[in-house]
């Protein structure tokens, strides 16, 4: 076994195990704070994937900022979990979500990945798990030119998306103001 | 260690997600399991990224994307999440009843 | 980026300037009242820019301008639907003007975040990649959640975290769905992927493939969740029933009509090479849509429930015309297919508005949105009872109105799509639809009265009424020039 597979077998294991964890426990503050270890290791897998940049992203965004705001939430909002934290829909919920584990990855096996050689697209050479993998070619290129070429695409080909995200973030920051400030006279 | 290994994980991220947002019942808890569907996302785009276009990059750019709204989505149901705190000091999203007719 | 694609990008650009210039005046101005016009004489400017649009198409061999990239198109579909949504959110807003009057502060928010919303519905049916898709469906809904929680009560900040919950849940189905698309053709550009389909798939798995078996389910499911298709619809009721009346309205047919645009285009042109599978597929949530939500609307006593449920059966209806695919029609015949959707989208639009802003004003008296408040109304508002019972009769597909051409246009195409069974649970289901929706008639005339109090209502809302009812009845009488227009804004689809 190489060092890369090693790795990625240890980070899925704790990143299932603290996603199993999430849904799992029943104090909401160390849900949020599995959930933070569970972001840690996506973004793991993303420099596994060559990702590097998207892994920083992942850090600072969903680590440092969405999960301090759920964790200041938790805290304000403290004294407001109590009870059985599961709801009734317990049963069906693992029906359906097993159902659907089992049919993404009947997918992955079953579909034919490989149509992309016929369609002219670059493969890399260890998309069928032989001579070495996309990882290991992943590795090599680690904090190589990603970032340019995310940069790139980011502000030519998808400038459109990219400008209706800030307005997005906009009506999110308007709708959030107007949700949780008092009315004046209002205590 | 091929694109099925990723997938499958995903897979099984967005699985444990789909299973919390269905089954917990306070409504932040209901979030995080929905940050652990958008990961899975995540994760499945990226690897489709690096097992297939290595230069175009396509996915991670998507996954950007997916982060920037995730974000949106959060601010606005802390505030949300707030009010509702304030108006009946319970976040439970049962008594909110997510699946009334 | 050049001024051209900025232009492309026009009509969107000034209807969400014009969301900013709204907050912003607000800060300023102590007039309120203001604002409600600003909204409306603003619209003039993306209206303005969309019409030159149109002009300038005749000039295009293909009909369609491309931008920024290949991720806009400028259509005479995606400039239907422009027109569409600038006309419900300028009668929304007219609607709105007394009972947003009773908000004491962030006035200019609510109209700011109705535009921002309705920019992302502008964009969302101009958009040919999945990135952008996904985006604008969230600047559709994002502003959505805050105004259905706007009222800052307890039962319509339920309706705020139930919408925003789902809809993320459903994003999150849709992403992974649109993920494993752009996983099975490496791109994400509807024209590209129809291009790759073609050339990849396996006659021997339903959809062509199992990757766009489990991908396509996805991403109709989160589409489904959008246009409050059954078994996605269990946000509706709640949402219906917390969030401002106006804010209903304006979800009950913008939404619909923004959600109903991106799976025209998404599965007309993305996914062209498998539509008989995927028609399949919307023939049965059709069926079901329509079968639940008239039966579970009987059982109503709150008229906003009753009409998001209601809301659910007509989802049902439109999907008859997503179903009616091309190549299910006989060679050498055209499917009136989604042309009939856009009428149908239309005709509901003036319906359905005209219904809740009657609702509106007279809930903005009685303060109640049980079915029995509405008793010996035909009475005490005569105006606005006749109004309710005509849209009632449109919604349930009696002539002379607009509900009834887009009934017959739907099951045209349906019978010449070869789904007579389809036609048949519509039929039935049109007739069980009668029982609930001839209740309110009854109860507005042949109860008698609570109070003898008149109702009267303010003009903008008025004037709003006259509009929606007048297009009725011009629907139902002369279905005509709508329907050509339908017909060459869809005509991009079948290339």
């Amino acid at each position: 076994m190489l060092p890369l597979d090693i790795a990625f077998w240890v980070m899925a294991a704790v990143g299932v195990a603290t996603a199993l964890a999430v849904v799992m426990e029943k104090d909401i503050f160390r849900a949020a704070l599995f959930l933070v270890v569970s972001f840690l290791v996506v973004a793991g897998i993303f420099v596994l994937l060559n990702a590097e940049f998207l892994a920083m992203v992942q850090v600072l965004v969903y680590v440092g900022a969405i999960s301090i705001l759920i964790i200041f939430a938790i805290m304000l909002t403290r004294n407001a979990h109590e009870g059985n934290p599961f709801n009734s829909f317990q049963l069906p919920a693992l029906v359906l979500s097993t159902m659907m584990l089992a049919a993404i990855a009947f997918v992955a096996v079953n579909t034919e990945w490989h149509d992309w050689d016929q369609l002219g697209l670059q493969v890399l050479p260890g998309d069928s798990g032989e001579v070495f993998s996309a990882t290991e070619q992943g590795i090599k290129n680690v904090f190589g030119n990603t970032t340019q070429v995310i940069a790139r695409l980011l502000m030519r080909d998808f400038v459109l998306p990219m400008e209706a995200a800030s307005v997005v973030l906009l009506a999110a920051v308007i709708g959030a103001l107007a949700l949780v400030r008092e009315n004046e006279g209002e205590a | 260690m091929s694109l099925i290994h990723f997938q499958v994980l995903s897979a099984a991220l967005f699985s444990i997600g789909v299973y919390g947002v269905l089954a917990r019942r306070s409504a932040v808890m209901v979030l995080l399991a929905l940050e652990l569907m958008l990961n899975a996302v995540n994760v499945n785009l990226i690897a489709f990224a690096a097992y297939g276009e290595q230069v175009q990059a396509t996915g991670q750019v998507i996954a950007i994307f997916v982060i920037t709204v995730a974000a949106a989505e959060v601010g606005l149901a802390m505030a949300i999440i707030l009010r509702l705190f304030r108006d009946r000091a319970s976040v439970d999203v049962d008594e909110v009843d997510l699946m009334k007719w | 980026m050049t001024l051209h694609d900025l232009y492309l990008l026009s009509p969107e650009l000034s209807l969400a300037s014009l969301g900013m210039v709204v907050i912003i005046l607000d800060m300023v101005l102590r007039r309120k009242g203001v604002l409600a016009a600003v909204s409306v004489v603003g619209l003039l400017a993306p209206l303005a820019f969309s019409i030159s649009l149109w002009g300038d198409l005749s000039g295009e061999p293909d009909g369609q301008m491309v931008g920024i990239f290949n991720t806009l198109v400028v259509d005479k579909f995606s400039l239907f639907f422009k027109f569409l949504v600038m006309g419900i959110v300028a009668l929304v807003v007219m609607s709105s003007v007394e009972y947003v009057s009773r908000l004491r502060q962030f006035q200019g928010e609510y109209y700011g975040l109705m535009l921002f919303s309705a920019s992302g519905m502008m964009l969302l049916a101009a958009t040919t990649d999945l990135i952008s898709t996904y985006v604008a469906l969230e600047l559709t809904t994002l502003p959505l959640v805050a105004l259905a929680a706007f009222l800052r009560d307890s039962r319509s900040t339920e309706a705020g975290i139930k919408f925003l919950l789902l809809s993320a849940m459903s994003s999150a189905v849709l992403l992974y769905g649109m993920t494993l698309t752009y996983g099975f053709t490496g791109t994400t550009q509807l024209v590209e992927i129809f291009e790759r389909l073609g050339a990849s798939l396996d006659a021997t798995v339903p959809f062509g493939s199992h990757a766009l078996f489990l991908g396509v389910i996805m991403i109709v499911a989160g589409f489904g969740f959008k246009i409050a298709a059954v078994p996605f619809q269990m946000w509706v009721p709640d949402v219906y029933e917390g969030a401002p009346t106006p804010i209903t309205a304006y979800l009950s047919v913008a939404s619909k009509a923004a959600g109903f645009a991106i799976i025209l285009r998404v599965f007309y042109i993305g996914f062209g090479e498998i539509s008989l599978d995927w028609a399949a597929l919307f023939a049965v949530l059709s069926a079901v849509s329509m079968t639940v939500g008239n039966l579970v609307a009987i059982a109503q006593k709150n008229i906003k429930r009753m009409l998001a449920y209601s809301t659910i059966a007509h989802a049902g209806f439109l999907m008859v015309g997503v179903a009616s695919i091309a190549a299910r029609v006989p060679v050498g015949e055209t499917t009136l297919g989604p042309s009939g959707v856009l009428f149908y989208l239309v005709a509901y639009a003036v319906t359905n508005l005209a219904a809740f802003f009657a609702i509106i004003a007279i809930s903005n008296r009685t303060g109640s949105d049980m079915i029995s408040s509405f008793a010996g109304m035909g009475r005490r508002a005569p105006f606005l009872a006749i109004i309710l019972a005509f849209a009632i009769v449109s919604l349930l597909g009696i002539p002379p109105t607009a509900g009834f051409m887009g009934k017959l246009y739907m099951f045209s195409a349906a019978m010449k799509s070869d789904l007579a069974w389809l036609v048949v649970v519509g039929v039935v289901n049109s007739a069980i639809s009668a029982y609930y929706y001839l209740k309110v008639i009854r109860v507005m005339y042949m109860v008698d009265p609570e109070g003898e109090e008149k109702i009267h209502v303010a003009y903008a809302p008025q004037a709003a009424l006259y509009i929606t009812a007048l297009g009725i009845l011009a629907l139902g009488i002369f279905p005509g020039p709508l329907m050509t227009v339908a017909e060459k804004a869809v005509a991009v689809l079948f290339r």
